[in-house]
Order: C-alpha cells, then structure tokens, then sequence
C-alpha cells in the first residue's frame, strides 16, 4: 500500500451543482474537515484508492467565477492557483449547462488538466436534455462525463477518467481562444509579463493578462510593485482603450462577451432540450411559497419549524445527556473518598463535558434543518422575502435565520453565520447576535419577573424583554454597518436555485462535518474556560470557616437532644450557610465584591454582582447562584417562590428592571464566547464583542434604573 | 430615462431594470453599475443583448425576482436601477 502515487484532484463548479453530493459519493466517510489557513471557511478533504493511485480530493467552496469577491471565492482561486492540482474536476449542473460552462472557459484559461463532470445528469435527462458528449469533449477539448451522485451513474467512469488523464502525459490543447483583436494583444501583454521570470514561473501569463484586462484588483496588485509594472501599464492602457474603441465595450465586457458566445455556440451543437412542460415544479412552488401573500407568512412557519425541530426536539437528547452525566458524577462522588478531589472530578471535569457535549444535539439539528433549507432551494428565497427589512438595518437577508436560531442558542447562531459571503456582513451578524435572548436566559426572566410583575403581566414583561434584544440587535446592526464597517456590503445579486430534494447522505454528512469542528476545533477551550471559571468559583477555600461548620455539624449530629428531623434541618441550614459564605470566600466572590462601585449606579450590590459573574460559566447559573448566596438550602428551593420572596424583600423595582436588562444584553457565556472567537477570526472582534455588550448592558441599565428610580 | 430609440426597425423603449413591471419582458442593454456588483452580473453570463423576464417581487416589494439565461435571479431595486434595459414597445 505504501507505493502509492498521489493525485490531486479539486472539485469546483458553482453552487448548487451537486458538487458536495458528488464529492460525498466519491469518498464516503474517508475525510478531513478544517478551516483554511486564515479565513473562517470550511476546508473538506477525502482519500479515495484506485488502481494503485491514492487520489486526494478536495471540495472546494462553490464559485462562479474566478474573480475573487468573497472569503469563499478567494480560496476557491488561491487553491487553484497557487496549490496546482493536478486534475480539476469542474462539476456541472446540467439542468443549466450555459451558465456553468461559463466558468468552464475561466478554468480552461488555467490551462490545467480538467475534466467536465455533468452533473445532476439524471435530473436534465428527466426534463428533456441530452448531451452529446463526444462532441462538446471534442469542442471543450476536456474529457466529458455525465454523472449523478442520486443514481450513482458515471461515478466509476469518472475515477477511471482520473487516472486517464493524470497519465496522459500530453499537455491540454485550449480549444477555446477570443475574438483575434483580443487574442493578439493578450499575447503581447503576456510576452511583456513573461519577461519578469519570477511570474513567469508562478504563473500562467497568459491567464494574468487577461485579469489585467478585467481589472481584477488582486492581480492588479500582485503585478503593480514590480519592475515589469513599467512597461506593461502603458500597454495595458492602450489597449484597454483600443479594445474599448474597437468593441464600443468595456473590456471586462468584452471577454465575458466572447466565454459566452463560445458557451453558447457548444451548447448550441452539442445539446438538445426538449422541453416537456410550461411550467416546472419550481415555478410552481415558488408561484405557492413566495407570492406577495404567502412569502411572509410561510416564512415564520418555516423558521418556526426549525425552531422547533433544534430546540424542542433538541432537548430530549440533551437531557439524556445530561442524565447520564449525573449519574457518572455520581458513581465518582460515591467511589472518591478525597473531598477535593471527589469536588474537581465529578463538579469540574464530568460536568464541564457534560457542559460541552450538552450543545451538541442543538447543533447537529440546527445544521440539519440548515442542509434541508439550503439543500432544497428554500434558504437563497428566505433571504429573498425578508431581505427588505433586513437590508434597512445594513444587513442581508440570510443574517436573518442566524438571528432567529440565537433564540435558541448563541452558538449554531454563531457557526450558522458561514452562510454569510461578505466578512463585514458577518462580522456585524456576529455581534448582534448575542442581543438576540438565547434560551439559557429564559429562567432568569423568570425568576425576576415572577418576583416583580403581578402574574397578570409577566406575559407581557417577557415578551417586553425579548423584543426590546431585537430591537437593540437590530439598531446595533445599523451603527455597525455605518461606522466601523460601512461600505458596500454584499450585493442581493443572488441565484434562487431550483428546487431539489437533498439527499440523506449529503444531510449527513453536513451535521457530521459541523459535529467534527466543533468538538475538535472548540471544545476543549469551552472546557478549560468552563474549568476555570468553576475553579474560580470554588476556590480558594475558607477551611478555618469549614473546620468550625463541620465541628457544628458534628455536635449537632451527636446531641441526644434533637429529634432525627431536627438535626437534619439544622444540618442543612448550616451547610447553606457554609454555601454561602465559601462562595463569597472565592476569587469569583471577590470579584463579585470589588465590582460592587461600578455596579451600583445600576441598583446591584455584591450579591447580584456574584450571581452575574457565575452567568459567564452558564447564564442559567445566575438563578442557582442567588440562591447559594441567599443561604438557601439546596433542597428546599425546589420552588422558586422562597428565592423570589427574598429578592422582593431586598430589592426594588427600578433593580428589578435593571437587572433584566443587564442579563438580557451583558456577554453571552464562555461557550459562546469562545466559538464567537472561532467564528470572528480575529482577537479585536472579540476584545469588541465583550467590550460593547459589557457597554451596552450597564449604559442601558443605568438609565433604566436611574429613571425608574425618579418616577 | 424613456428615450425611445430604434433599433433594426423595432421600436424600443429604454429604462432602467427597476422601473421593469411583474410579467414584462425586457433586453439587457447595458450595465452601469461598478465593483462587485458588475462582476457579479458578468459572471452569471449576464450581457448586453441577454432577454429576461421579470418574474416578482418579493412580498415587501424589494427585492425583484428575474429569469434570464435559463435561470432566476434575485437583485434588489438599488442594484436593478444600475442595469438599463431595452424593452419593445
């Protein structure tokens, strides 16, 4: 097995061509996901073996050209520049042949080794389209083959035409050339650069001329600062002037003029359509999904439906896990005989992973319903009938689903935000994510409005709190996208693709790639945070204050006097007490202290200040917190009410309102911080991130409780 | 901009995209926009000369949804208003 020679294959074609599928046919579970260097974008690679070649795959990102907009489109060309593969594999959707092989004709300026691999063959035969493949091999001069990753047709022809092609040592022939005016120029703007032999031998010359030609800005600035700059500029301005006068046509123009009149005449010979009906399914379905009555409300009906399906259905899954973490904490506590350590095992490390793997389940259903909308055509229309209000905030229409899931969960919303083509309109989606309620929240709007509000109103409170996150989402969405990232932001020049049914496979294996990233690539920061914070909120330890409670307990234990009930309520009230007191005692107790000055403008004391440093490990913990602080005895807050009663007593109104407001805004937890960290790319995003949500939280606080407070 | 011009003996109207109506028929005739928005276009195939149909628009009234080169495409108003377009009258 060892003698095996590598072949390199990458896998390019526009969006919804079925490339993924394809490339999921071909190497089945034997893959690789991580990132490519620099840029948060998924980078999927697989092995497959055949007739004594290793070949290695790579799926590169979906392109439609290979000008470089995007962080996707970027890497898309940088691979096939700069890596060389030695064959591309240019996957077709050949329900659209035209359009596709437009970017056929920018790979065959590469002058590599590709082969056209048609795509979706089994669809296009349905509706009527027939491919002569000897012919348009002959006129594309690249190997032909239809294929279909649903029927399985073609797969192993197109290994085989690997291998063929990788071991025909003949160079590839361009069939394709411009109008003569162009060409001649190209050649003597490429002689020009080939003087430069440094380019010469990193680059295709011919392929750099012709990006100079379309103004391509990279290249641009590639060519700019060298000597051989001096000489080709002049020329370059001439003959874009001279093109421009010969054509009356830009000369960007002018080029893509010339790829598609050479598509269209190949289609022209080689393909046939015959089409059957007037209209097709996806006319249809759009005629019924995004008309100017259904679009909006069939929209919340299918946001609903994710919705449900992540977080409802979610959470049978996540309570078994947390179950089986209890009982594994469990067998430890009754095993472990050493307090410290019985403490560290079962409450730090078991329920720090239980903590990890909790998410899981949201974000395995969250990336399925996201394969369903993207996979079936329905994500590119969602984006589509909301973008309207989306766009009025400096927004796309497509950050739109990743607010909505950070109802539920800041981090799928986080990882959901790849979705998003244009950096600053994810950077900006990013941000105000965090804004949007997440469901860790909702007990401590619970607490603290059932506390405060007549149960006439909490409805209306909790629905005050939700919405007031939104708008504040929304509004930070605008600020952000007029100052520090203004500029143009991600066009709506967007494909709305038909309508297909994703297959099983592909659906799996987009969760499993999100399941990989996250618990390789996240995880064990989320653990050692969630550590740390623990250990912060345990430790240093009070022994003298423990050695006199334990002495107490002992006594107690052993007078005569007291009835068996007795002692142990008088047991449990100390142990409370103790609670409270040791996590005082602790650096996040001291923490919890220090900060009460800044806090207290926003009606918080020491306690609340405590209970929302805990909420960094788990916002949920801000209910338990308070209550260890107000020496509540572990088991006798199964109610609610005794905590609520205590905060009432301590607390007025205008804190209470506060406080909402300040859970509602301040740092979501570490676990979203850190994959806020992951997902942003850069340290100044997060140094931003907690800045501005800390900033927002006490501004807003401050004036809530100081004009409640004069009312 | 309703300039009429004749063209092989058809007379034709000039507009921009987004003064195009649902159900109207219409020729790409030039594209004025600049940066990524023309390189967009260009790389969808879409070029002086290309018929399209405008197929809706969205619930809200913005975007607009068209058919052209085989396929449907979705631009907002601002970016339709950079594309002039040639209807027959």
């Amino acid at each position: 097995m060892k003698d095996l020679s590598v072949i390199h294959v990458a896998l390019a074609g526009n969006p919804n061509s079925g490339k993924t599928s394809l490339f999921n046919e071909l190497v089945g579970t034997n893959r690789k996901v991580g990132n490519f260097a620099g840029v948060t974008v998924e980078r999927v690679e697989g092995t497959l073996i055949h007739k004594n070649y290793q070949i290695r795959l790579i799926d590169l990102p979906g392109t439609y050209s290979l000008s470089a907009y995007s962080p996707e489109e970027q890497v898309a060309r940088d691979y096939l520049i700069f890596e060389k593969p030695d064959i591309i594999i240019h996957v077709i959707d050949s329900t659209n042949p035209e359009r596709n092989l437009l970017f056929t004709t920018q790979l065959l300026e590469l002058e590599k080794k590709v082969i056209s691999a048609f795509n979706i063959y089994d669809e296009a035969v349905k509706s009527g389209i027939k491919v002569d493949e000897n012919k348009l091999q002959i006129l594309l001069g690249t190997p032909v083959v239809p294929v279909s990753s649903r029927t399985k047709l073609g797969i192993n022809r197109l290994v085989d035409t690997i291998i063929s092609l990788y071991e025909d040592r003949q160079p590839m022939v361009r069939k394709f050339h411009y109008h003569e005016f162009v060409e001649e120029r190209l050649l003597r703007l490429s002689e020009i650069l080939s003087q430069d032999i440094e380019l010469k031998q990193a680059y295709n010359t011919r392929w750099l001329a012709i990006k100079l030609l379309e103004h391509d800005e990279q290249v641009y600035k590639l060519i700019k600062d060298r000597a051989i700059w001096m000489k080709a500029f002049p020329l370059l301005t001439a003959m874009s002037r001279e093109i421009q006068y010969h054509f009356k046509e830009e000369p960007d123009e002018v080029i893509n003029e010339n790829r598609f009149s050479f598509v269209k005449g190949a289609v022209q010979e080689t393909i046939v359509f015959s089409r059957k009906r007037k209209y097709s399914f996806t006319d249809i379905l759009d005629f019924l999904l995004i008309n100017r009555i259904t679009g909006i409300p069939f929209f919340i009906i299918s946001m609903w439906a994710v919705f449900q399906l992540v977080f409802q259905l979610g959470e049978y899954p996540t309570r078994w896990l947390e179950i089986a973490f209890a009982w594994l904490g469990e067998m430890v506590t009754l095993n472990i005989s050493n307090d410290i350590l019985k403490s560290i095992i079962a409450d730090g490390i078991i329920s720090g992973v239980g903590g990890v793997l909790s998410f899981l389940p949201n974000i395995l259903l969250l990336f399925f319903a996201l394969a369903i909308l993207e996979g079936t055509g329905y994500m590119a229309r969602a984006a589509f009938v909301v973008d309207k209000v989306m766009h009025s905030f400096g927004l796309h229409g497509k950050s739109a689903i990743s607010l909505i899931t950070g109802l539920g969960c800041s981090i799928p919303a986080f990882m959901s935000t790849r979705t998003l083509k244009s950096q600053r309109d994810r950077i900006t989606t990013l941000l105000i994510i965090p804004f949007m309620s997440c469901g860790a929240k909702l007990p401590v709007y619970i607490l603290i409005i059932g506390a405060f509000f007549p149960v006439k109103y909490a409805g209306t409170a909790l629905f005050g709190v939700y919405m007031t996150g939104i708008i504040l989402a929304l509004l930070s969405a605008k600020l952000f996208k007029s100052t520090i990232f203004r500029g143009e932001s991600e066009p709506f020049v967007m494909e709305l693709p038909p309508y297909r049914l994703p297959s099983p496979k592909s659906l799996f294996f987009q969760m499993w790639n999100k399941a990989e990233m996250y618990l390789k690539k996240a995880a064990t920061t989320i653990l050692i945070a969630s550590l740390i914070i623990w250990l912060a909120s345990n430790f240093p330890k009070n022994i003298r204050l423990h050695q006199s409670n334990s002495y107490q307990i002992k006594q107690t234990s052993e007078n005569p006097y007291l009835l068996p009930e007795e002692k142990v309520s008088i047991i449990n009230e100390i142990e409370a007490k103790e609670s409270a007191l040791q996590l005082k005692y602790s650096v996040i107790g001291r923490i919890g202290t220090f900060i009460e000055p800044v806090i207290q403008p926003l009606g918080f004391d020491w306690r609340i200040g405590i209970s929302l440093i805990t909420g960094f490990a788990a916002k949920e913990l801000v209910v338990s917190s308070m209550a260890t602080i107000y020496s509540l005895d572990k088991s006798s807050y199964e109610s609610t009410k005794t905590l609520q009663q205590k905060l009432k007593n301590d607390y007025s109104f205008s804190t209470a309102l506060s406080l909402l407001m300040f859970v509602l805004i301040y740092v979501p937890c570490i676990a979203a911080t850190t994959i806020f960290h992951r997902e942003a790319g850069k340290t100044k995003y997060t140094v931003l991130y907690v800045g501005y949500t800390l900033l927002t939280a006490w501004t807003m606080s401050f004036l809530i409780y100081q004009i409640f407070n004069i009312l | 901009m309703t300039e009429r011009i004749t063209d092989t003996g058809q007379m034709m109207m000039l507009k921009k995209l987004s003064e195009m109506k649902k159900g109207e028929d219409g020729e790409i005739y030039n594209i004025l926009a600049k940066g990524e928005i023309r390189k967009r276009l260009i790389d969808f195939g879409i070029l002086k000369g290309c018929q399209f149909r405008v197929i809706r628009k969205a619930p809200l009234g913005d975007p607009i949804e068209i058919r052209i080169n085989n396929f449907l495409l979705s631009l907002r108003l601002e970016e339709a208003e950079l594309i002039q377009v040639r209807q027959k009258l």
